[in-house]
């Protein structure tokens, strides 16, 4: 049978002189990410998470007179049930997609097939990182777009017009940038986290699983075990030792970069740290992304693949 | 299946010439532990030869596939491809090398033709044109919008080879890719390789089916325990050890006569009673004239041949043993 050209002599040449795109891995990741069902059951059940709220608010008797009475307030605690909501349902969202970028890859063997198309193992988990930041930093400004128009539709709807929102202050700004710096933050922190998990694991399954693991032994498990250690040695030092954690760090950040400027701070926390400041905060969430993320890296680039 | 032809070879990158080596190993070693895995392994492969890989299981036919792919550093020794180094040269290198390791690896949540998609991203993106033309060769278009989770394991091979074809590669390195297809999945596989191979492409292939190795293998490197036994033309490895069989009349006083010679030793009958021999000077026409001037005209004269699986087996002490 003769031999026949496929397509073009300018696309041959292209491709077979292609090299490692890392812009196309990044793509590439994004695209699998975008086949997943799972990836669009999540973000199905985020909006319904985000949306229900306001549409119970709409639907209450009390919303219009708690807005008209105290207008900074209601926006304060909205503007923090928000960025609560997404904090800790993008948390779980994000544990899932970098488990999925990078340890399924393992778990599939696909990991074979990608590097031997002559990536650089650097370059390949740097590529899946960026995408899972880019998925991140999309779903956040998404979520801001979101929330600031059904703030705009529940002023509208429940008093007939916008003008609560002008009661709004600079400060109420400044605590909405602090919020939201505090779970880009936190995020972060949740990608590099999951990522370690993945890479260590070499599979879905137990970078998932131990990802998942994470927060509820570091927020609940261990600092219980410290409480008790606390009541029956009557020390401190265990309490103190949970100043160290991650998982309440990264609870109580919010809360410790606004000490004074807002009125309402929730803190979604078992084990609130009183005196938790930002700079002890973000050092410790600091230590802890740099040990995730050199433990990643050091791994990906040493290790032999045998998947 | 694979009738769709490939794309003309010889644009973009400059080919070797023919008979060039394109593969090859410097006593390249993997040890784990206390066990090397691969043991000062030279292997040579030269453009345009399917070359056979053969070895028993856990000979470290795998081990040394990964290495050459960059997927398990080395302990010692260097692999070159189309003459660079691939530990300095890896990005520029692998990308012209298409790979089938093991089973194939895919994502199953994921169409056959988004599979294709998702691998072409890594080097920037494939046409579509060229996804269609992979597709075709491997008899995939008409499954391509399915999940890749409800192919059989044949079609799972054949897309896996998509891949391996994807960007249009100067050398294939096939681990087992007739693995999971039927008989005429078998079949066409064979006429792909030996087409890819008309092209000027160089195949490494491993596989357990040693008559299809037998069947399309220009060369082979057999290696067991780690190191290599042999290496060499199928040809010269069937082809038997300087012994003739014989047909004629009165064999038992062939024999009888041969057997007195020097040379005729080791001479024999086999259960049709045809006579096997070796030759007066190791050549079949001095035979013919030893027995013809002793009154014996033979019938028919062919040098004796073994099948590679024989031999296979013979080199590998029943493919588990030690070295022979």
């Amino acid at each position: 049978m003769s031999i026949a050209t496929m397509y073009g002599s300018t696309e041959q040449l292209r491709l077979r002189s292609a090299r490692p795109s890392f812009a196309g891995i990044v793509y590439g990741e994004i695209f699998k990410v975008s086949r997943q069902w799972l990836t669009w059951v999540m973000f199905v059940l985020w909006l319904g998470a985000m949306c229900m709220p306001a549409v119970f608010m709409i639907a209450a008797d009390g919303t219009g007179s708690a807005l008209l009475q105290t207008p900074p307030g209601f926006y304060y605690r909205f503007m923090e049930y928000d960025l609560e909501v997404l904090r800790a349902f993008v948390g779980i969202f994000l544990i899932i997609v970098t488990a999925n970028v990078i340890g399924l890859e393992y778990q599939l063997g696909t990991i074979r097939i990608q590097l031997a198309r002559g990536i650089g193992r650097i370059q390949l988990l740097s590529a899946k990182l960026l995408a899972i930041v880019i998925i991140a930093l999309a779903l956040f400004v998404f979520d801001i777009v979101l929330q600031g128009l059904l703030t705009l539709a529940v002023a509208g709807i429940v008093t007939g017009n916008f003008d609560t929102l002008r009661t709004l202050t600079p400060a109420f700004w400044s605590a909405t940038e602090d919020y939201m710096l505090s779970t880009l933050i936190s995020m972060g922190a949740t990608i590099l986290m999951a990522a370690c998990m993945s890479v260590a694991g070499r599979s879905l399954s137990i970078g998932l699983s131990a990802a998942l693991a994470w927060f509820p032994l570091d927020n609940v498990g261990l600092p219980l075990m410290l409480v008790l250690a606390s009541k029956v040695t009557h020390s401190n030092f265990w309490l103190n030792v949970i100043y160290y954690f991650l998982g309440p760090n990264l609870n109580g950040l919010g809360a410790a970069l606004l000490p004074a400027k807002a009125p309402v701070k929730a803190v979604l926390s078992i084990f609130p740290l009183p005196d938790l400041t930002s700079t002890h905060a973000l050092l410790v969430i600091l230590a802890y992304s740099a040990v995730f993320s050199v433990t990643a890296f050091v791994l990906t680039w040493k290790r032999d693949v045998k998947e | 299946m694979f009738d769709t032809l490939m794309a003309a070879p010889g644009t973009g990158t400059a080919r070797p010439h023919s008979g060039a080596i394109v593969l090859q190993t410097h006593n390249l070693s993997k040890r784990y532990a206390q066990r090397l895995a691969v043991n000062n392994l030279n292997l040579a492969v030269r453009q345009g030869e399917i070359f056979g890989f053969l070895g028993p299981n856990g000979a470290g036919k795998t081990t040394t596939i990964r290495m050459l792919l960059g997927l398990i550093a080395p302990t010692a020794g260097s692999v070159e491809i189309l003459g660079q180094d691939l530990v300095t040269q890896r990005a520029r290198i692998l990308p012209r090398v298409g790979a089938l390791i093991e089973t194939p690896a895919l994502y199953p949540y994921m169409s056959g033709r988004d599979n294709l998609r998702a691998f072409g991203f890594l080097l920037g993106g494939v046409p579509e044109k060229r996804i269609d033309a992979v597709l075709e060769i491997v008899g995939l278009r008409a499954r391509q919008k399915d999940r890749v989770r409800t192919y059989s394991l044949g079609m799972k091979q054949r897309l896996g080879v998509a891949v391996a074809l994807l960007h249009d590669p100067d050398v294939l390195i096939l681990d087992e890719p007739a693995n999971g297809l039927d008989p005429a999945g078998i079949v066409e596989m064979r006429d792909l390789m030996h087409r890819l191979t008309a092209e000027g492409k160089t195949i490494l292939f491993s596989s357990h089916l040693l008559t299809e190795v037998q069947q399309i293998c220009t060369r082979v490197a057999i290696i067991n325990l780690g190191q290599l036994v042999t290496e060499t033309t199928v040809e010269d490895l069937v082809r038997g050890q300087g012994e003739f069989t014989v047909t004629l009349e009165r064999p038992q006083e062939a024999l009888a006569l041969i057997r007195s010679q020097p040379w005729g030793m080791n001479a024999r009958l086999d259960t049709s009673n045809a006579l096997i021999t070796p030759a007066p000077s190791g050549r079949g026409r001095d035979l013919i004239l030893f027995l013809s001037s002793a009154g014996f005209v033979p019938d028919t004269v062919t040098q004796t041949t073994h099948d590679l699986e024989q031999v296979f087996l013979r080199l590998t002490n029943n493919g588990s043993g030690d070295v022979k």
